[in-house]
């Protein structure tokens, strides 16, 4: 099994607290559509979230599947270490 | 962060086999008084965020209990 770099839990850990901002922001602005702040960091979020999501893919592999993420050589986005094995 | 704590009396029987608990209390938590949530409130980092279970400071409740010391953490 390919042992994952050290920056990776970094990263992930990362990955992981802009994912929780978009998630509560999304709740937020469920309930506040007019609010003009809030959408403006739930972009911001988004664009990092992007920026990361690359960061993190490289290291890791394919994070999630049907199109959300590209695919490597072999096809390899069932390969180890899964997310709760990390 | 001041989570408000009440109390309630609950009756003891002279037939209970322990000894009566006299007041219990439980920790009313901060969206109770809050009704519907203005907007920009002051939020954590997202690192703080992710540890704390919310975005916004005033949401944070870490539901102590009442024997546990509320220890003093560093983003309430």
């Amino acid at each position: 099994m390919k042992q994952l770099p050290k920056e990776f839990y970094a990263a992930m850990e990362e990955l992981q607290a802009v994912d929780f901002v978009l998630v509560d922001l999304t709740l937020y602005l469920d309930t506040h559509p007019e609010d003009y702040e809030a959408i403006n960091q739930f972009n911001q979020f988004a664009k990092e979230r992007r920026r990361l999501k690359k960061v993190v893919e490289s290291m890791y592999g394919p994070l999630q599947q049907f199109g959300n993420s590209y695919s490597g050589y072999p096809w390899n986005w069932d390969d180890g270490p899964w997310p709760w094995q990390i | 962060m001041s989570t408000h704590r009440r109390v309630w009396y609950p009756y003891a029987s002279p037939f209970d086999p322990c000894p009566p608990i006299k007041a219990k209390t439980y920790s009313t938590p901060p969206n109770l008084f809050l009704g519907f949530q203005p907007p920009n409130l002051e939020q954590f980092t997202p690192m703080q965020a992710l540890r704390t279970g919310t975005l916004w400071k005033v949401f944070y409740d870490p539901w102590y209990s009442p024997y546990e010391a509320p220890r003093e953490d560093d983003h309430s």
